[in-house]
């Protein structure tokens, strides 16, 4: 899924398609850099990206999601340069996206909710009933379909954003803090739910849990100030950790240890 | 949530004993159940905007919708009223005003709740915000044409009331955009209005100078290509509005 220091073009119909390609991503905020030099390749499976408050996981989530920019650097997604405004339009179109801050209309119902954003994204409207019924399954909402948002917890409206995340069935899922006020079962159920989708797509979670990403994750990426400081396998994250680093499971072990070797 | 190999299936479907998937059954049964018909509206708006989601966002207006209702049977509702009595046509002093407010409440990054997700979607969000604006100036515009008729004022006027309110708008979009928040849009163009209502009436003597005068029909149209230049300059992706 993710290939380390490459960034050679492969030659069209050979290999596995490379949904997501960054060289050199920069971004900044007045002379606060975000992101600071990220370089990926990455095709189908399930990408975790961890970091601490401020890692620049976000701005990269959201220059993925074709909403930011970047200040510097080049973006390809699936296989198209989002720049151009129809390249943009058949990018979103198959993309799915959770920001961190799901806003949403207190008025709606869930299932109005969802229709209402695969019909933004250019869903065939006949389509659309039936792939909102299944995302609300997926999501095991179907009690609360017909309930207003408003009347909705925490963790059912995170359910509700993930819904219309993958109402359209995308080639590129971005998530950012999926699990955020999700119950230890329904976190369970949704790290099941992300090796499903991951199969058929790339699906890129931003995470402060360690856990969801050794649960679910292929390939994983560790940010600190902007900047990718690991990539590399659950596994090899957790190798890091051996005899150093503090936390109580073996990933944690590995996650600050690579993050005190970044930051000394 | 239900993880099967297949969407929506819950698990024990795939083990009926008459052979029946009954996962499919319960989608096909949840999908007619929760189906949502549109209105005749919706899918004529579909058809001429030959975008479905389009047409959706345009009868939606979550945060447009109410506020305009109201604003649009108050101010008919009042100026009728003080029509019938001096025979001022005081309505269109109030209607920019109300539309700025109606506006500026409508769109940008602090005041759409879901704004983020809208900017991920391949229906634009300015083109959602272009034709409920649209929408709505047709509408008055009708509106404007049968009150004006109704109350025996020049259908003139009613074109001499649609230009400022194009750029009464205009400005508090600009001034919601900028600073972020809807009540600064609010205030900016209702102050822009009065001062605008107040200096025509000190330089011509009458009240209404603002909306009858036809000399300040090309300036505000250059105030709503200026206002409508910033909000383009405004949420133009470079900036990367948080």
């Amino acid at each position: 899924m993710l290939r380390h220091g490459r960034h050679l073009r492969r030659t069209p119909g050979k290999g596995p398609p490379v949904n997501v390609e960054l060289t050199g991503i920069h971004r900044s905020f007045g002379k606060n850099k975000a992101v600071d030099g990220v370089s990926l390749e990455l095709d189908t499976g399930v990408f975790g990206l961890l970091g601490p408050n401020g890692a620049g996981k976000t701005s990269l989530l959201r220059m993925l999601a074709t909403v930011l920019p970047p200040s510097s650097g080049e973006i390809r997604l699936l296989e198209r340069d989002p720049r151009h405004p129809a390249a943009r339009r058949e990018i979103r179109r198959r993309l799915g996206y959770l920001p961190q801050n799901l806003g949403y209309y207190p008025s709606f119902t869930v299932v109005e909710f969802i229709e209402y954003f695969a019909l933004l994204k250019e869903m065939p409207s006949a389509a659309v009933p039936k792939a909102v019924a299944v995302a609300v399954e997926r999501v095991d909402l179907g009690a609360k379909a017909k309930a207003k948002l408003r009347t909705l917890s925490g963790g059912m409206l995170r359910r509700v954003g993930i819904a219309q995340a993958i109402v359209n069935d995308p080639d590129l899922l971005l998530l950012d803090e999926p699990t955020a006020g999700l119950d230890p079962e329904q976190r369970v159920q949704f790290r099941a739910l992300l090796r499903s989708l991951g199969e058929a797509a790339t699906v890129i979670v931003s995470t402060h849990l360690v856990e969801d990403v050794g649960a679910a994750c292929t390939e994983v990426a560790l940010m600190s100030a902007g900047e990718v400081v690991f990539r590399g396998t659950p596994g090899e994250l957790t190798a890091r950790g051996a005899g150093h680093g503090v936390g109580d499971a073996p990933l944690e072990r590995g996650y600050s240890a690579v993050l005190s070797a970044a930051r000394s | 949530m239900i993880f099967p190999n297949e969407p929506g299936l819950p698990v024990s479907a795939h083990d009926s004993p008459d052979g029946v998937d009954l996962g499919r059954v319960w989608t096909s049964v949840a999908t007619e159940v929760w189906r949502r018909h549109p209105g005749w509206l919706e899918r004529t708006a579909a058809r001429v905007l030959r975008s479905p989601g389009l047409a959706r966002a345009l009868v939606t207006a979550p945060s447009l919708l109410l506020p305009w209702l109201i604003s649009t049977v108050v101010v008919f509702g009042a100026g009728a009223l003080i029509t019938l009595g001096p025979g001022q046509p005081a309505v269109w002093l109030v209607a920019p005003a109300v539309a700025a407010v109606g506006i500026a409440f409508s769109y940008g990054p602090g005041i759409d709740p879901a704004w983020e997700l809208s900017s991920s979607c391949a229906v634009s969000d300015r083109m959602v915000l272009l034709t409920r604006a649209v929408a709505v100036f047709a509408l008055n515009a009708v509106l404007g044409l049968l009150a004006s008729v109704a109350s025996g004022a020049a259908a003139a006027l009613t074109f001499g009331w649609l230009l400022p309110m194009t750029a009464v708008s205009a400005l508090a979009l600009a001034a919601a955009v900028a600073a972020r928040s809807a009540v600064v849009g609010a205030g900016a163009g209702v102050a822009a209005w009065v001062i605008t209502v107040l200096a025509s009436q000190t330089v011509s003597g009458q009240l209404t100078a603002s909306v009858t005068n036809a000399h300040a029909y090309l300036p505000y149209l250059a105030v709503a290509a200026c206002c409508a230049t910033a909000v383009i300059y405004a949420v133009r992706p470079e900036r990367g509005l948080q």
